[in-house]
């Protein structure tokens, strides 16, 4: 693991270190603010009172189920794209386009060019690291995704947007770390999904991450990485954060095969699956890391954001991993 | 040379205004029981022919329903197979588009006809030719999770390609005259081209008198390109926006098939420009012979509606602005 650099940022972490991706579901409360909202039927002020209730309620759960590096849970952020298209200028609002179902969601277009209009993020981070002495992530969304996920009437190709887009982004990473971030998570759920757009998806990260003081992490869930491994491993980060625990499992055979340089976060819950794996399974999937990487370069955490899951389903996983860490720590010595 | 425009397959079904939204007021009230089944389905028929009537108006030579009762392109057939059971969501593709993954446990075997009646409600909106589609066999068999009943993918396409064969005799029965299995996956796994193959023989042997058109999207078939000339159907459908060097390939050797040329990106919103596809019509059309299809690279129901309607607006104009540029002496 990259300790020298996490204890060069006063980070001392145990073996296996345990946080979870970024979001965790709303309480019925904040939902039904939120639908309020759109309806103007609630007061700016009065939603985010609740986000912030809603905020806290996260933060002494983590606490509670002991995990190493905690993040805000996104109760502000409707979605990881539209968070921030609806933030930042040179974004519109789409039309509706289906996700599955009958769920229909607002897909952005870029409609000019993209600007950082100040911070986004930093607000919650501040007041989120206010209520707990443990390290708090900054996390938002990477500019491969954001393009990606975003219909683009204004630039010429995929790679200018994303390139623009990625020094946009910088910005907001440079925002966080002057308020005191020192772990950074870029979130790339796209990144696997045009083998060929890695390049310029590695050149965009650097436009981001080169030469920033922290500890940077890039998370990348549900896609074939068979197609990207190892070139993914030039991503400019210090921890890749891969979904491991279900269909996944066949990355430690690539690692086997082609080393894997970086320190892993494990993926080990499954946050597509309403049934809470047991302690067994949980040890089982951090086995088949500890086979493959020392594991002083493994942290643990679930495949992606438990926000799809109910609060008890999402207590009930990390309380499962929490056990299972603990007996692998003690296992491991 | 005159392009024959047509439809990639599926439609939105709703847009952002309200009255464009039955279709979605409808599926929840039906989800809430406020409706019933017939009253439901009512709903979806007349969703599906107001697809079918706005394709036509703004000028398609060939349309479809937009598949418009598809819960998505890979759970909607299976959910009508005994032998699988209907699981959770996963992304499809590089889309933001989420997929239910059947799960194969036994062996499979329609319970029912699933096309022939979605085929008949459209046809009865238009006079312009309706193409029913259908998920191949191997992209279907790509989409599922094979816990029993057949020993590998292959198998499992095979026992597939069975059941679409079923749903292609009974559309031939019922009058359709082409008929689109649509291969997405085929671009993920060139090394399966052969199972697509021996799929697609066994639709052709259904067929009668219908034509079959292979359409694959979402990447680049370049790399497959003789595997896919000789796949047995009659035409194909081309996503051409994935880099011009397949338009290069036509450009310079012809094609030994009918192509539908996807160049109307279905994946974005912006609009193509006459002198883009001019640059490549102008440059392919000399080395094909018979009829060319033009369309979108891939169904439309990734973009929103009035965006779909907007692109297909633009597509016809600009190739009706081809075929007078191309009668004109240069």
């Amino acid at each position: 693991m990259s300790r020298t650099k996490l204890e060069s940022l006063g980070l001392r972490l145990p073996v296996l270190p345990t946080s979870t991706v970024g979001s965790f579901p709303k309480p019925d409360y904040l939902i039904e603010a939120r639908a309020r909202a759109t309806r103007n039927a609630i007061t700016r002020p009065e939603l985010d009172r609740l986000e912030r209730q809603a905020t806290e309620f996260w933060v002494r759960i983590q606490e509670e189920l002991g995990l190493d590096v905690l993040v805000d849970g996104e109760q502000y952020r409707g979605d990881m794209v539209a968070y921030f298209a609806e933030t930042m200028p040179g974004f519109a609002r789409g039309g509706l386009v289906r996700s599955y179902g009958n769920r229909y969601y607002h897909k952005p277009v870029m409609v000019g060019p993209v600007r950082w209009p100040g911070p986004m993020t930093v607000d919650w981070w501040r007041w989120t690291q206010s209520l707990t002495t443990r390290p708090v992530k900054g996390m938002l969304t990477g500019p491969y995704t954001l393009m990606d996920w975003s219909f683009d009437d204004y630039y010429p190709d995929r790679k200018t947007a994303c390139l623009a887009l990625a020094r946009e982004v910088r910005k907001e990473v440079e925002a966080l770390l002057e308020a005191g971030v020192r772990i950074i998570q870029i979130d790339e759920p796209a990144l696997s999904v045009r083998p060929d757009e890695l390049g310029f998806a590695i050149d965009a990260m650097h436009l981001v991450v080169d030469g920033l003081p922290a500890y940077s992490v890039v998370h990348a869930c549900f896609g074939a990485f068979e197609t990207i491994y190892p070139g993914l491993l030039s991503l400019p980060v210090d921890n890749l954060d891969l979904a491991i625990s279900h269909s996944a499992l066949d990355l430690l055979a690539m690692f086997e095969k082609d080393p894997f340089t970086k320190d892993l976060s494990l993926g080990v819950l499954d946050v597509h699956s309403h049934s809470v794996e047991t302690v067994e399974d949980v040890r089982a999937r951090i086995r088949r890391g500890t086979a493959v990487l020392p594991a002083d370069r493994i942290w643990v955490d679930p495949d992606c954001g438990l926000k799809t899951r109910t609060v008890e389903e999402s207590r009930a996983k990390l309380g499962a991993m929490m056990v299972a860490v603990k007996a692998a720590r003690a296992e491991l010595g | 040379m005159e392009l024959i425009l047509a439809s990639a397959g599926s439609y939105p079904r709703i847009g952002d205004t309200p009255d464009t939204q039955r279709h979605r007021r409808a599926y929840a009230q039906n989800e809430r029981g406020e409706i019933s089944d017939v009253e439901w389905r009512a709903v979806e028929d007349e969703v599906a022919q107001q697809v079918v009537r706005e394709q036509a108006a703004v000028g398609l030579d060939v349309v479809t329903d937009g598949q418009v009762r598809w819960y998505d392109p890979i759970s909607h057939l299976a959910r009508h197979c005994e032998g699988i059971q209907i699981n959770g969501l996963l992304r499809y593709f590089d889309t933001n588009f989420y997929f239910r993954q059947p799960v194969v446990s036994g062996r499979i075997r329609r319970r029912e006809s699933v096309l022939r009646r979605e085929f008949e409600v459209a046809r009865a909106a238009t006079d312009r030719v309706v193409k029913p589609v259908l998920s191949g066999p191997y992209s279907l068999a790509c989409g599922s999770i094979l816990e029993g009943g057949y020993r590998n993918r292959r198998e499992l396409a095979r026992a597939y390609a069975e059941v679409l064969a079923q749903e292609v005799a009974d559309l031939v029965h019922a009058g359709a005259a082409l008929i689109q299995v649509d291969e997405p996956y085929l671009l993920r796994h060139p090394e399966h081209a052969e199972v697509v193959h021996e799929g697609l023989v066994t639709l052709a042997a259904a067929r009668g008198r219908a034509h079959l058109a292979l359409y694959t999207y979402f990447g680049d078939a370049l790399p497959l390109w003789d595997a896919i000339m000789a796949m047995p159907v009659d035409l194909v459908g081309l996503d051409l926006t994935y880099g011009l060097k397949l338009a290069d390939r036509i450009a310079e050797a012809g094609a030994p098939r009918t192509l539908v040329l996807g160049l109307v990106d279905g994946r974005n919103t912006k609009l193509e420009t006459r002198d883009g596809l001019f640059r490549i019509l102008d440059r392919v059309l000399p080395r094909l012979r018979g009829p060319v299809g033009l369309g979108p690279s891939c169904g439309l129901e990734l973009l929103p509606r009035a965006r779909a309607r907007a692109k297909l607006e633009n597509m016809v104009a600009i190739a009706r602005a081809h075929d007078g540029h191309e009668g004109r002496p240069q």
